[in-house]
């Protein structure tokens, strides 16, 4: 296949009948969920993900791509994959409705998270222990559901990168970076002195 | 107390910061993922914030006002190593720098919280969760990439060997070492670099990078006493033309 436009250059080249072969894995970073602490004693809540490596990296690349602005205490990420959703509801039905006595049995532990609120992000609800994501749901509907969700989530607690113990130094002069703000900058009061000063 | 030794501790501590914030800032908008632009960036502005602390200690000390001390002065008035000023090539280059500078830094301002010059050791306590995540970063990168392709083990071990002359340079001893050391303000660059080297050797063991054989290493010192490569002068210029142009506006 030889032509000028790269577009026809990126198609992929016919195959050989009969071949059958794997699907090629992403040539891409995987997404990690990115979780925060706003506060000591607050609950922590998601915030969105980063593409990485692996587990790690996404904790060093979400470190400043989630919490380089508003002040926060704590910070933690899990691979997308080991994030396991109940189904979604709507108006006034209750997701805990949905969930079922199965799942193997178990003793781990469990992160559960609730969508309060369509459009909001998941908030940590609480700890369970399980031996599979649906076990840990149902333990949950018996335990920490005590008001109507849209969502839940269930994370095994050893498959989430936590801020180690002496991290918590990560944030200590955040407070003080209020000039990554932009409204910081104050540029409208910078304008109104130049215009000032320009008409004298 | 010696103060002549303490602001030339204070002037090479601040210029370090200074240009190498400067040189990791140009790489704003062109970072090689998005969120490592982010971080890179963040950390570029720490650098220059630390820098900025220090130029008040020293303004504290009689010296002039921070915004004149950075970017009024001539290349051969800077006393930073001449490995942060070599100019950014490609993004292994950028990353090994601050693998080697950042090790080196946290290492010098965890033994600055003990020193005798109390706001020095204050300085260095507020902002060792900075140093922390810099530490983090480098080392989580250098771990990640040195064990990855051919082409990023060959990438990284070919800018170490460029580096690590000029790393080495940033323990050129200062001629009132032994007045730093006396007055419990520094414990000195000797055995700074002694940790430095058992961490970068830590660090690299990880990986299969090799661990430099420091013997026929010769170090490049003179940025320390102000002798300079062709790179810095421009970089200056480069840095305070907007403050040139009115040094009393607030911009």
């Amino acid at each position: 296949m030889k032509s000028l436009d790269p577009r026809v250059n990126r198609l992929p080249v016919p195959g050989t009948p009969g071949k059958i072969t794997p699907k090629i894995p992403l040539d891409q970073f995987g997404s990690y969920e990115v979780f925060v602490q706003p506060k000591e004693g607050k609950p922590f809540q998601h915030e969105g993900i980063v593409h990485a490596p692996n587990l790690e990296m996404a904790f060093v690349l979400a470190k400043e791509a989630f919490t380089r602005r508003f002040t926060c205490v704590s910070l933690y990420v899990t691979d997308t994959r080991d994030v396991f959703v109940s189904p979604l509801t709507d108006a006034d039905k209750n997701a805990y409705d949905m969930i079922s006595d199965e799942g193997v049995k178990g003793n781990d532990s469990y992160e559960i998270y609730h969508l309060a609120k369509r459009g909001k992000q998941h908030v940590h609800a609480g700890v369970v222990t399980a031996g599979s994501p649906e076990e840990a749901m149902w333990k949950a509907r018996q335990t920490l559901n005590t008001k109507q969700v849209f969502n839940i989530w269930a994370v095994k607690t050893s498959n989430i990168r936590k801020t180690g113990e002496g991290e918590t130094i990560l944030w200590d002069t955040l407070p003080e970076k209020k000039f990554r703000d932009a409204a910081d900058y104050k540029g409208g009061d910078k304008l109104k002195e130049f215009l000032e000063r320009n008409k004298s | 107390m010696n103060d002549q030794a303490l602001k030339e501790l204070l002037y090479k501590l601040a210029d370090d910061l200074l240009i190498l914030g400067h040189r990791n800032s140009e790489w704003t908008g062109m970072g090689p993922l998005l969120e490592e632009d982010i971080a890179f960036s963040s950390m570029a502005q720490d650098k220059i914030g630390q820098s900025h602390a220090l130029f008040q200690l020293l303004h504290q000390l009689g010296e002039q006002q921070p915004d004149l001390v950075a970017f009024t002065r001539n290349a051969n008035q800077f006393h930073n190593a001449v490995l942060v000023e070599l100019p950014n090539g490609e993004y292994d280059f950028s990353l090994v720098r601050h693998f080697l500078f950042d090790m080196a830094d946290s290492l010098r301002w965890q033994m600055l919280t003990n020193s005798s010059y109390e706001p020095l050791a204050q300085l260095a306590k507020k902002i060792q969760g900075e140093l922390r995540y810099h530490t983090l970063h480098a080392n989580t990168w250098i771990k990640q990439l040195g064990n990855a392709t051919e082409e990023s083990i060959t990438r990284l071990q070919g800018s170490l060997s460029k580096l690590m002359p000029y790393a080495l340079g940033m323990f050129e001893e200062s001629p009132m070492e032994a007045a730093l050391i006396n007055d419990g303000i520094f414990k000195g660059e000797q055995a700074l670099q002694a940790i430095w080297k058992s961490k970068v050797e830590e660090v690299l063991s990880a990986t299969q990078l090799a661990v430099p054989d420091w013997k026929i290493l010769v170090p490049v010192y003179g940025g320390r006493r102000g002798q300079h490569s062709e790179h810095l002068q421009p970089m200056l210029d480069e840095m305070s033309e907007v403050f040139r142009i009115d040094p009393t506006t607030e911009w």
